[in-house]
Parts: C-alpha cells; structure tokens; sequence
C-alpha cells in the first residue's frame, strides 16, 4: 500500500502541471488583463505596454508559464495586481484558514445529520413515512447552491431578519455565563452558508446509508446474529451499523470535493472572505497570480481529498487491495 | 421496542458528534489565533493588536476617542503614491503623502511641500522653495533631493507607473526616461538643499494641478529601497500616519502632529474594510458616516425620516456618458448620433428611475469645475426634432444593427439602458440591442475600440477642463475613446493649452465643449452625486467632488 500511495502522489505534480497549464492559456487568453484594470482610468495603449513588459507579461504563453512555474517551483507564487505589496501566499493562507473552518464543520454535520437520517429512514422501511423522507430528501438535493441561497437569504436575513445577509465572524461567539463560564456559540454569520454547503452532502449520506443498512439486514450474518439470540440493539450496533457505514468511506471524498467545489458560489454568494470568494474575485479583476495560486490549491485538494477516500476505504474494508492488479 | 433501540442509537451517535466537534471547537479556542472573529479573541484578552491600540493608558484613549471617526472603506489596492490609479487608493495616499502642491478644500492649488513657487516668464520653468516645517512622518526634513528623487522614481521605466506619463510627461525628459530612453530626467534640477526646478515642455497652466496628484508625491527613499513592504507602514508626509492596516478589517489613520500645514483637530480615523450594508452599521453607531444607496434614498430625502436630519448630497466632478465609436456605422453619421440624443428624457430618468441619486447631466463641465457654464448646453429631449434629424441620415432607410454595450451580469440591460431603449424605440423606430460583459473585458474591448457603442464614466483628476476635454477628445490623445477628430476642436484645445490669460482659456474651453456636445459622440447622461448620512457630533464633514485630503478639516465631539 505504501508503494501505491507513493505511486499515486507521484502523478501529483504531473496532474498540477497540466491543470496549471490550461489555467494558465485560458487566463491569458482570454479577454482583459490586470493591469487595464489596476491602471484606472488612465490606460494609454503605449505606456500599458511597458507596464506589461515590466510585470512579465509580454513574450510568448510559453515563456510566461516557464517564468511562472520557475518561481513557483521555488514557492514563489507571485504578487496580486491587486492588492499591490503583498505576495500571493500572504494573502491566500488567511483565507484559506476561513474556508477550511467552514469546510470541516459542513463535512462533520453532513455526517452527523446523514447518517442518522439514513438510518432511520431505513428502520421505516414499509411504512409511508420512508419515502416520504426520501422523497423530500431527492426534492432538496436537486436544488443547486446556487437557487438555494437567495430564497434563503430572503426568508431568514431579509423577511424575519433572524440571520445576517453575509459576513463572516469567525466560528463562535462566547456568553459569559456570569463573566465566568464561557459558552460558545456559533456565530449567526454560520447558518446559512453551513445550510448551503450540507443540504446536498447529508442528503447524499442519508441516501447511502439508507440502501445500505437496508442491503445488510437482509445479509446472511446478520441473520446469524439474530439467530444467536443476540439482542436487536446488540445486532444493530455491532453488525447493522458499522457494515452498512463502509460506503459512507466513499462517500467522504465526495463530500469534501464537493465542499471544496460549493465554496465558491456559498463563499461569493454569502460574503465570506474565504478561499472560494478570493478565487472568484481574482476571475473578474483577472488577478493572474492569484488565480493560478488558487487553481492549484483546489487541484491539489480535489486528488489528495479522493486519494484519501481510496485510502481509507482499503483500511476499512480488506477485500480491496490498492495496487494489487499490478503485481 | 425496536424503535427505542434505534433512538438510543441515534442520541449515542449524535452524543459522540456533538462531544467531538465541542472539543475541536474548545481546542480552536484555546490555541487563540484559532479564531478570525474578534470578538473571542479581544473578549478573552488574546487580541494583540487590539489591545494594544486600545489599552494604551487611560487618559491616552480618552483624549483618542473624543477626536475620532469611524468610516467604511475598502482595501486600497496599493499605497504606493506613484502607482496608485484608483480613488480608493488615492483617498488614503492623500490623507498619508503629500507633494510639492495640494488642494484646498475649496479647490485651489495650494503649496504642501513647496512653501513658494515661482514661474518664469515663459511659463517653462517653475521653481520651488521647499518648506523649512516639511517632514517625513519619522521626523526627517523633506529636501530638494527627496523631491527629486521622488519624481524620477515615479517616471522610471523600473517601476513602469501607468500614471507616469498622464502626470508627470509634460517634464523635459519624463517621456524618454520612462521609455528607457534616456538615463537622467534634465527637466528635473536640484538647485540646493532646499530649491528644486521642474522645467516643462510648453508653457501649460495646468501644470501645477496636476502636480497634486498622488504620481507627484513624496516617499522616503531610504524606506523604499531597504524595505520591499514599505507600504504597509509608509513613511509620508501628510497630514495622517497610518498606525495599522489589517487585510480586509481595518485601516487606522493618525494625526501627524508635526504636520506642517497645521496639526490636524481629527486625532484618528478608522476605516473598517469589512461587514455588511454601511447604512444598518451606521443606524447600529459603528460607523459615523454611510454612503446611502439608490435603493435607501427616498427614505434619507424625507425630512421626518429617522434618516433625514443627518443626510446630505454633495455633487462629484464625474460624469457618466454614453459614447458613440464614430469609426463604425451608423454613428460615423452625426445625424444618427444627434438623433439619439434627442429621443431620450435624460431629467426624467435621473428624477424618477434613480430617484435623483444622479444629477441630470447639462454638459460635459460639471457644476463647479473651471469653465463650467450654468445652462443647459446638452441636446434637448425633443422627438420631433429627433425625428427629423434621423430623416437626414444616411442610415435613414438602412440602419444597422445597433448594439450598446455595459458592464453588468448579463441578468439585464440597466434600469436607464431599459429606459432609454424604450424611448428610442418609441420615438425614433429604432431597435437598439444592449450586451452586458464584464469590467475586465469591457476595459480590454474599449481600449481596442471594438464597441460600436458603450456606456462609461469620467472622474477628474484635477479640476482643470484640460482632464476631459484635452485628453478624452483631442484627436491625437491616446484616451480618446471615440474616434472623435475635428481640426478645429484640435486647434482649440492646443491654444487652450498654452493660453496664459485665465478667462480666455476657460473660455475656449467652453466653445470646445459646445462644438462636442452639437456633434454629440459622447451624450452626457448624469454628474455624480455623494449621498451620506453624517452623525449629528462630526462637525464639518464634507464630501469634496474630487479626492483631497480632508480629514483635517473635520473634528468630532464625543
């Protein structure tokens, strides 16, 4: 396995090569530039030009990629345009910090809500209340993040001004429980963008573990169990339940791709000055280095997130050998 | 029985959640730079900064607090006076640096660094005495040599300014250096410690106004060359040092006491970066003054309002405009762009659409600028007249396809572009397409003057007519936007630039400005308007129609 896991990383930098690369032509080739941007009101064709030369922006796509995979093989990601003075890295690891916060609470309440859902969902099995929830769980799920945040926003920040429009505060507030014992709470700038970030991840988790826990009560150990005498609690939790979770394991990579992926819309839509948002401001001021930067932050996160998954899935169950085919 | 089993089940499994994500929180927590939010870290102590600039002696924060103000910004994108181009940078840069010459608050080019300038006879070489007071924020004495320095940096082709040349080009030299032509600027001399001489290269009276703008500003050569992150905590010259500037958060401003022009009453200004809609911050008193959106307007206009008492609008030196490409069909026809004109009731929709967030435009000179005219001088809403100067087109029988673009989503035309398709449709028989793109390729497809039509705006620089009618429509300028080219408007604009008499130059200007508003490439559509809401203890806040420093001319009671 750790030979696998060293082949797999060692495409790594292959894959970065090739995402970097595309990032980096259509960028390039496409319409407008920072430094039009940057410069204001005053752009005179003539002096742009130099401006370019003299930010490494002329000569060939060739030979602007090599001087920038140059740099950043050193771990030199450039500087925004911008946010003038402030070097690429500074600038993406505050932000970086906002959205992992964010991701690992989504990720631990898709698991925490979907898992449950499933499961009792499964228990009702033949009875009117199982495709009930399944129906409704199959309605939320077809909503994309993108429809879902206004009519949100609208009902809870706007109609009942219970929530913030956007923002972001950090994760928790604290209540002082007579200035000594401190509580947190979450902060109220969390609930909607956790809303948008889980709906599509714990409905796909109540899903999985729906079919499956219904998949293994039927299975012949199961029947053994409960043929043993064992208790019904016992038969769930010591064989129902950790079987029926084996192929959430794949489900986790997904789910944090799909994290990663949702940041920019939740992140753009809602305000938080998170990884995704800073991506999608780089786009529209054509923030060259910033873009590449984060192209290849989200590409490096998206294979470690699915190398993850396989890992962790040939820990849980042994009748997957990774590699094995080859030897 | 088993449903119990299943519940117990579930509140076990919820339990563990809840115990881990409890803990992972109490770890972030504890760990101090775990969390973003200030309101954790400052309540528990853990805030550095915050407590430092707080709690720095009782009767310190005291006397801090009775002159302060709170405002709503953005992060500039640079400080570097030299490479700014933008408002917001330039809003920070000018309350921060400082050069040879400033504007007042009513917009008259005064010395800054400079305490005497004299002007040869010529008009070409302009010699300044630099203030004796004059001093870098650390205590060092402004010399000739910083001054120089200074501008040369701004013109070197090392730092390739895309403001360089707009500023400073009228130098002897400024050109050639820029381009790397040239290894000195001979129009920049040192005489002594404390004279400098700019030679220019014709006499141009506007050449003093352009000197306030940041491109002409003093830095700190020995911070600049020993620092690579100078400005984060540049070393100017202004009325304001900046104390702190927190990515995204917020930027602290503080009086220069030693401010050569005069210590300045506002003790300290803080610029909060980040958080929602400025106006519920402001009614929440976290901010003192909040710009007020077209969508909040009619409410802060209503005297009996909550917001009526505080609100004020302050008109801009901006223009918004639309403008005709006059090298493509149908608009190399003036009768077709006259004709346009005229088919739009631009009053009614700055009245009634925007709710009179915007002020008619009645020219291209707004209210205030040097040579503005108080009179109507733009093409009358008039359809008949319309009618009858689109009958004299060439394109009358044959118009092609007219297509306007803006920036925008791509949702929706703008609620005026919607407006005014209307009113061409309904007077003219015209159908007029609109494409939305974004900034950044309209900014690229402009430049290339792709776009048959556009819409787009105009901030001065300086308050002098040569900032738009000069360089947005000689012929030759290289931010002519239209393709505009009329000999004898060429001729006007090149007296105007070297006419010493103050009256006889405005007034060229102003037939400039009555030949390009009756040959209509650009139909000017609406001057810029600053709404705020002020709290009642700022005392002498204003909203200047172009960036100055201002700070020191507000105090605030508390």
């Amino acid at each position: 396995m750790g030979a696998y896991v060293i082949r797999r990383l060692a495409w790594l930098p292959f894959v970065l090569l090739i995402v970097s690369f595309i990032t980096f032509a259509l960028a390039r080739f496409g319409p407008g530039d920072p430094v039009a941007i940057a410069a204001g009101q005053i752009r005179d064709p003539e002096v742009l030009a130099q401006v370019r030369e003299q930010r490494g922006l002329d000569g060939s796509i060739i030979e602007q990629y090599g001087r920038w995979l140059r740099d950043a093989v050193q771990g030199d990601f450039g500087e925004s345009f911008i946010q003038q003075g402030y070097s690429v890295s500074e600038l993406i690891f505050p932000r970086m910090w906002v959205s992992a916060q964010l991701g690992f609470l989504a990720l631990v309440i898709i698991f925490v809500v979907g898992i449950p859902l499933g499961l009792l969902s499964a228990k009702l099995a033949g009875t009117w209340a199982d495709p009930a929830i399944i129906g409704s769980l199959l309605f939320l799920q077809a909503i994309p993040v993108l429809v879902l945040i206004p009519p949100l926003l609208w009902l809870f920040a706007l109609q009942f001004n219970l929530l913030p429009v956007g923002g972001w505060d950090g994760l928790f507030d604290i209540w002082w429980i007579a200035g000594v014992i401190a509580i947190p709470i979450p902060d109220p700038h969390l609930y909607l963008p956790l809303t948008a970030f889980t709906l599509p991840g714990f409905v796909g988790v109540a899903r999985l573990v729906r079919i499956s826990a219904l998949e293994v009560n039927t299975l012949d150990y199961v029947r053994t169990a409960r043929a043993k005498g064992l208790s019904e609690t016992a038969v769930q939790w010591r064989h129902v339940f950790p079987n029926s979770l084996l192929p959430l394991i794949t489900v986790f990579g997904l789910a944090l791709s799909g994290i990663i992926e949702g940041a920019l819309f939740v992140e753009t839509l809602l305000g938080i000055p998170g990884i995704g948002r800073f991506l999608f401001e780089a786009v529209t001021s054509r923030d060259y280095d910033v873009i590449m930067a984060t192209t290849v932050i989200f590409a490096t996160a998206f294979i470690l997130a699915n190398l993850v998954a396989e890992l962790m899935y040939g820990l849980v169950d042994p009748r997957v050998r990774l590699g094995a085919s080859r030897n | 029985m088993s449903q119990n089993r299943l519940l117990a089940i579930l509140l076990s499994v919820l339990a563990v959640l809840v115990l881990v994500v409890g803990g992972l929180s109490a770890v972030l927590l504890l760990s101090g730079g775990g969390d973003d939010g200030g309101d954790a870290s400052a309540s528990s102590g853990g805030g550095g900064t915050t407590t430092e600039s707080g709690g720095g002696g009782g009767s310190d924060v005291a006397a801090a607090a009775s002159g302060r103000i709170r405002l709503a910004s953005s992060d500039p994108i640079t400080l570097d006076p030299h490479l700014a181009g933008d408002a917001t940078s330039a809003e920070y840069i000018v309350e921060i640096f400082g050069g040879l010459m400033t504007l007042d608050k009513d917009l008259n080019v005064i010395p800054d660094i400079a305490d005497s300038v004299e002007i040869s006879d010529d008009g070409l070489v302009y010699t300044f005495t630099i203030n004796p007071d004059a001093a870098f924020h650390d205590g060092r004495a402004v010399t000739a040599e910083d001054v120089a320095y200074s501008l040369k940096r701004a013109a070197s082709r090392e730092l390739s300014s895309p403001t360089a040349l707009a500023y400073l080009g009228d130098i002897v030299g400024v050109r050639e250096y820029f381009f790397g032509l040239a290894d000195d600027v001979p129009g920049i001399q040192v005489v002594d410690d404390r004279t400098i001489q700019l030679t220019i290269d014709s006499p141009k009276p506007y050449f003093l106004a352009k000197l306030t703008y940041p491109t002409a500003f003093v830095v700190d050569r020995e911070q600049v060359e020993s620092n690579r992150n100078w400005t984060r905590r540049p070393n100017g010259t202004g009325p304001y040092k900046l104390t702190e500037w927190r990515l995204g958060e917020r930027i602290v401003l503080e009086a220069n006491e030693n401010y050569h022009l005069g210590a300045p009453a506002l003790k300290e200004a803080v610029y909060l970066l980040a958080g929602g809609s400025a106006l519920t911050r402001w009614e929440n008193d976290e901010l003192d003054v909040a710009p007020i959106s077209v969508n909040d307007v009619e409410r802060a206009r209503d005297p009996g309002s909550d917001l009526g008492p505080f609100y004020s609008t302050w008109p801009q030196f901006s223009i918004s405009y639309l403008a005709f490409n006059l090298e493509q069909p149908p608009f190399d026809d003036v009768h077709v762009r006259r004709a346009m004109g005229m088919a739009i009731d631009r009053e009614r929709i700055a009245n009634v659409t925007f709710s009179g967030m915007f002020q008619n435009a009645t020219g291209i000179l707004m209210p205030g600028m040097p040579g503005y005219v108080p009179e109507d001088l733009s093409l009358p809403f008039d359809p008949e007249a319309a009618r009858a100067e689109l009958a004299q087109s060439k394109y009358a029988d044959d118009m092609p396809v007219i297509q306007i673009t803006e920036v925008g989503a791509g949702a929706e035309a703008s609620i005026d572009m919607q407006a005014f398709i209307e009113q061409w449709r309904e007077h003219l028989g015209l159908t007029v397409e609109v494409r939305q793109t974004d900034f950044a390729s309209f900014l690229s497809a402009q430049d290339r003057r792709e776009l048959q039509a556009f819409s787009a705006g105009w901030i001065m620089d300086y308050p002098d007519p040569e900032d738009i009618l000069d360089i947005k429509f000689h012929s030759e300028s290289s931010l002519n936007d239209t393709g505009y080219s009329n000999p004898e408007v060429d001729s006007l604009l090149e007296q105007a630039r070297v006419e010493q008499n103050p009256d006889r130059r405005l007034g060229l200007y102003q037939d400039v400005e009555r030949l390009l508003l009756d040959e209509a490439s650009w139909l000017p559509l609406y001057f810029g308007v600053n709404h705020v809401v002020v709290k009642d203890n700022v005392k002498g806040w204003f909203e200047p129609p172009m960036v100055i420093p201002r700070l020191r001319y507000v105090t605030v009671e508390r």
